[in-house]
C-alpha cells in the first residue's frame, strides 16, 4: 500500500524531481458559474498542459470526457474531485441568482475506488470550518472515510480545508485554517490545498504545523497576473511545495504562458520579475579575442578585488591567462557555461542564476564533494580559501569558488583595455 | 468506439446525429394521463416514428420484440413527486427524488440508456443527491457500457432566472459525467451557450407546448441541437402519430418522393 501511495505521490510532486508541483484546479463547472472557462474547458486544459503543468484537478465527468489528453507519459496527474458542495452559490454570482440556496450542503460524491478506476493520483476534498458545528462534523466524516478507503488502495488523500460561513472573521480567517491544516493532517491527509494566509510568516507557520506537502490555492481571478505570482512565490518562500490554481489560470487570456510562469518560479528557480519577462530575454555569456590579450593580468586583478575584498593572490579569480601556443601569445580561460558541473553535482548546489543566467553556487546544498571542481574542462572552478558552515550546522573546509558574471556586468570585460574580453548575449538556457 | 457509443447510436441516428425521443416514463408518478391509460396501445404505434422511448421500469416489458426499425428503449432510473402541481389529487408536501434502477439493472433490461432527472430549485439536499446520483450512475454506466441522458428540471419555487438555471443543470450533468441531456426550451442565448458548453455531447429539446414546437425545433438544429424529447402531453393530442411523422421530417429531413 505504501508503494502504491508514494508512487502517485511522486507522480504529483516530483515529476521535476524537485518535490514541488504546479497544478491546476479546473472543477469549477461542478460547484459554480457557467463562465467561459467553464464552457471552453477542453481547449484550456489542453493549453496548461502545454504549459507544463504537474496536475489537473477535474470533476468525475470531465475526467472521463478529457482522459485522452492526460496519456503519455509527459502527461500532467489526474487529481479527482471526489466530493461536491454549493458554497459558491450561496454568495452572489449568476447562479446564486438563478437557483438561490440558503443552506451550505458538502456531500461525498465517489468512493476512492472509483477515482482510481479512472486513473486518478490523488483525490481532493473539503474540510469547511467556520459554517456551524454540523457541517463541521460532516467534513471531519467525509474526511476520515476518504483517507480510509485511499490508503486502503494507496491513493494519495489531499484535503482542502476552507474557512467560510458566519464564524469566521477577518481576524480569525488565519488561525482558523491553521486549525485545519493540522485538523486535516491528524486524519490523515497527504497533502493539504488552502488558501493563502496573506503573508509569509503566518503561513509559513501553517506549513510547519502540517507537516505534509502544502499546495497554495490561488482563490477568485486576480485583474493582475502578477498578483498570482507573487502570492504563489511568498507560498514558496514560505515553503508551500507548489499551487493548485484554479481561476487566476483558467480564466488568464494565456493559461499556458501562466503555467509556464509558474513552472518557473517552482522548478527553475526563477524571481516573480523573471517570471512577468514577455520579450525573449538574453543571457550573458564572456567571449574573448585571444589576439588581442596581452597578458597584462588586469581581469584577473579585477575578478579577485570585485569579489573577495581584502584577498590577496590571484588564485581566486574565476577566469585564468593562461600562455598561447607560440611567445607572446595568450589565451584566456574563463567559465563558457558548459553545464558540465550542474550536472555532476550531486546536491544540486550548481543551477543557472534566475537573472544573469551565471553559475549560481547554492552553498547550503553543497558538499564540498569537489565534483564540480573536478570537472570542469577550463579550471576555473576553484577553492576558496575559508570555509563555511551550512543550514545543518556543518561546517565545510572550503566551497567551490564560481564565476557570476558581476550579477551582469562582468568587471574583467570592463575592465580590459584591449577588448580581449568582452560580453555577448546568449538564448534562454534549457 | 466504446460500448456506450454503440448504445447511444441506437437512439441518435448515426447518418444525421439527430433524434426524436418520447418520454411515456410520466406514470410512474402521475398515474393514468389521457391517451396514456393503456400504455402498450399507446406506444407501441409510434415505436416505428420515433428513435427512443422512454418508460419506466414497469412498463419496460411492453417494449419487448422491438424490429431493428423500431424505437429504442430508454429506462427511467428514477422517481420524484417534484412534477406533481398543486392540483393533483396527492400534492407534493416535501419533494422526494428516488434513485431506482442501477446501470446493471437497464443492462437487463434491454435498454440503450438511462435516464434520470436533474430537480433544480427545491431543497439543497435535493439537488445534492441529484448530483450524487449522475456521478454513479455515469459512473457504474462506463464499466458496464451503459449511457446516462440527464434530464433537467428546473421546476423547483428557487428557479429565479430559468435560462441560467437550465446552463447550470447542463454544467452539472456534464461534469457528473452524463452521455447526453435533455432540456426545456432555454431560449435562443442559453442554447447557444449550452450547446458550447456540451461540447458535442447530444442535447435534445424540450419544446414549450406542442404548438411551439416546430419553431423551436427549427432553431435548436440550426444551432446542432441533437433532436427533441417530447413528453407526455404528446399522447393527449387528437392525432400523435401525425404529429410525430412531421416532427420526424424536420429532425431526419426526410422528403417524400413524388
Amino acid at each position: 500500500m505504501y508503494l502504491g501511495l508514494q508512487a502517485r505521490l511522486d507522480r504529483l510532486f516530483n515529476r521535476q524531481g524537485d518535490g514541488r508541483a504546479v497544478c491546476v484546479a479546473a472543477d469549477h463547472g461542478y460547484m459554480s458559474d457557467v463562465t467561459p472557462n467553464v464552457v471552453n474547458l477542453r481547449p484550456i486544459t489542453a493549453a496548461v498542459i502545454q504549459g507544463g503543468v504537474d496536475g489537473i484537478l477535474l470533476s468525475p465527468g470531465q475526467a472521463m470526457r478529457l482522459a485522452p489528453l492526460f496519456q503519455g507519459r509527459d502527461g500532467p496527474a489526474l487529481i479527482l474531485r471526489a466530493d461536491w458542495m454549493n458554497m459558491p452559490r450561496l454568495g452572489t454570482s449568476n447562479v446564486a441568482n438563478a437557483v438561490p440556496q440558503r443552506l451550505l450542503v458538502h456531500q461525498k460524491v465517489v468512493t476512492a475506488g472509483q477515482a482510481l478506476d479512472l486513473g486518478a493520483s490523488a483525490i481532493t476534498i473539503y474540510l469547511f470550518l467556520g459554517y456551524n458545528d454540523r457541517v463541521e462534523a460532516t467534513g471531519i466524516e467525509v474526511c476520515a472515510r476518504f483517507v480510509a478507503e485511499c490508503h486502503q488502495i494507496g491513493l494519495p488523500c489531499i484535503i482542502e480545508p476552507l474557512a467560510y460561513g458566519g464564524q469566521v472573521t477577518g481576524a480569525n480567517s488565519v488561525e482558523i485554517l491553521t486549525l485545519g491544516a493540522r485538523m486535516a493532517v491528524e486524519l490523515g491527509a497527504d497533502a493539504l490545498k488552502i488558501p493563502y494566509t496573506g503573508d509569509v510568516d503566518t503561513f509559513r507557520h501553517l506549513v510547519d504545523v502540517s507537516g505534509v506537502p502544502v499546495l497554495v490555492l490561488g482563490g477568485a481571478r486576480s485583474d493582475n497576473e502578477r498578483d498570482a505570482l507573487e502570492l504563489f512565490a511568498e507560498g514558496l518562500e514560505a515553503g508551500a511545495s507548489g499551487c493548485l490554481m484554479g481561476r487566476n489560470v483558467t480564466k488568464s487570456p494565456d493559461p499556458k504562458r501562466l503555467v509556464e510562469q509558474l513552472c518557473g518560479i517552482a522548478h527553475k528557480g526563477w524571481s516573480v520579475e523573471r517570471a512577468m519577462r514577455t520579450e525573449e530575454w538574453a543571457y550573458l555569456k564572456l567571449k574573448a579575442h585571444p589576439a588581442k590579450c596581452t597578458g597584462c593580468m588586469l581581469c584577473v586583478t579585477a575578478c579577485v578585488a570585485s569579489h573577495d575584498s581584502g584577498a590577496y593572490g590571484n588564485h581566486l579569480a574565476r577566469l585564468r591567462i593562461d600562455p598561447g601556443v607560440k611567445a607572446g601569445q595568450h589565451k584566456v580561460m574563463f567559465c563558457t557555461l558548459c553545464k558540465k558541473c550542474l550536472d555532476v553535482c550531486p546536491t544540486a548546489a550548481l543551477r543557472w542564476h534566475p537573472e544573469n543566467g551565471a553559475v549560481e553556487l547554492l552553498v547550503d546544498k553543497c558538499t564540498a564533494c569537489d565534483k564540480c571542481v573536478e570537472i570542469c574542462p577550463t579550471e576555473v572552478i576553484v577553492h576558496s580559501d575559508a570555509g563555511i558552515q551550512i543550514a545543518t550546522g556543518e561546517t565545510l573546509d572550503w566551497y567551490p569558488v564560481v564565476c557570476d558574471l558581476c550579477g551582469g556586468e562582468p568587471e574583467c570585460a570592463t575592465i580590459c583595455p584591449t577588448g580581449a574580453i568582452f560580453v555577448d548575449e546568449r538564448k534562454e538556457l534549457a | 468506439m466504446d460500448s456506450k457509443s454503440y448504445r447511444l447510436r441506437e437512439f441518435i441516428n448515426p447518418g444525421d446525429g439527430r433524434s426524436l425521443v418520447v418520454d411515456a416514463s410520466a406514470g410512474l408518478a402521475l398515474g393514468p394521463l389521457a391517451g396514456l391509460e393503456h400504455f402498450a396501445e399507446a406506444v407501441k404505434p409510434i415505436l416505428p416514428l420515433v428513435d427512443g422511448v422512454v418508460a419506466s421500469p414497469g412498463q419496460a416489458r411492453h417494449l419487448t420484440g422491438r424490429t431493428r426499425a423500431e424505437a429504442a428503449l430508454l429506462a427511467r432510473a428514477d422517481w420524484t413527486n417534484a412534477l406533481r402541481g398543486p392540483d393533483f389529487v396527492l400534492p407534493p408536501e416535501t419533494i422526494s427524488h428516488i434513485p431506482l434502477l442501477a446501470p446493471s439493472d437497464a443492462l437487463d433490461l434491454g435498454a440503450s440508456a438511462l435516464v434520470l432527472y436533474f430537480l433544480l430549485g427545491h431543497e439543497e439536499q435535493i439537488e445534492a443527491g441529484c448530483l450524487r446520483s449522475t456521478v454513479q450512475l455515469a459512473l457504474q454506466g462506463s464499466q458496464v457500457g451503459m449511457p446516462l441522458v440527464v434530464d433537467v428540471q428546473p421546476v423547483g419555487p428557487r428557479v429565479v432566472l430559468r435560462g441560467k438555471a437550465i446552463e447550470l443543470g447542463v454544467s452539472y450533468a456534464l461534469e457528473g459525467g452524463a452521455d447526453g441531456v435533455a432540456v426545456p426550451w432555454p431560449g435562443r442565448a442559453s442554447l447557444e451557450m449550452i450547446l458550447k458548453l456540451s461540447a458535442g455531447m447530444p442535447v435534445w429539446i424540450k419544446p414549450t407546448s406542442l404548438e411551439a414546437v416546430e419553431s423551436e425545433l427549427a432553431e435548436a438544429l440550426i444551432l446542432g441541437a441533437a433532436g427533441l424529447w417530447l413528453d407526455e402531453r404528446l399522447f393527449s393530442q387528437p392525432d400523435p402519430l401525425g404529429v410525430l411523422e412531421t416532427l420526424r421530417a424536420q429532425i431526419h429531413k426526410i422528403v417524400s418522393v413524388g
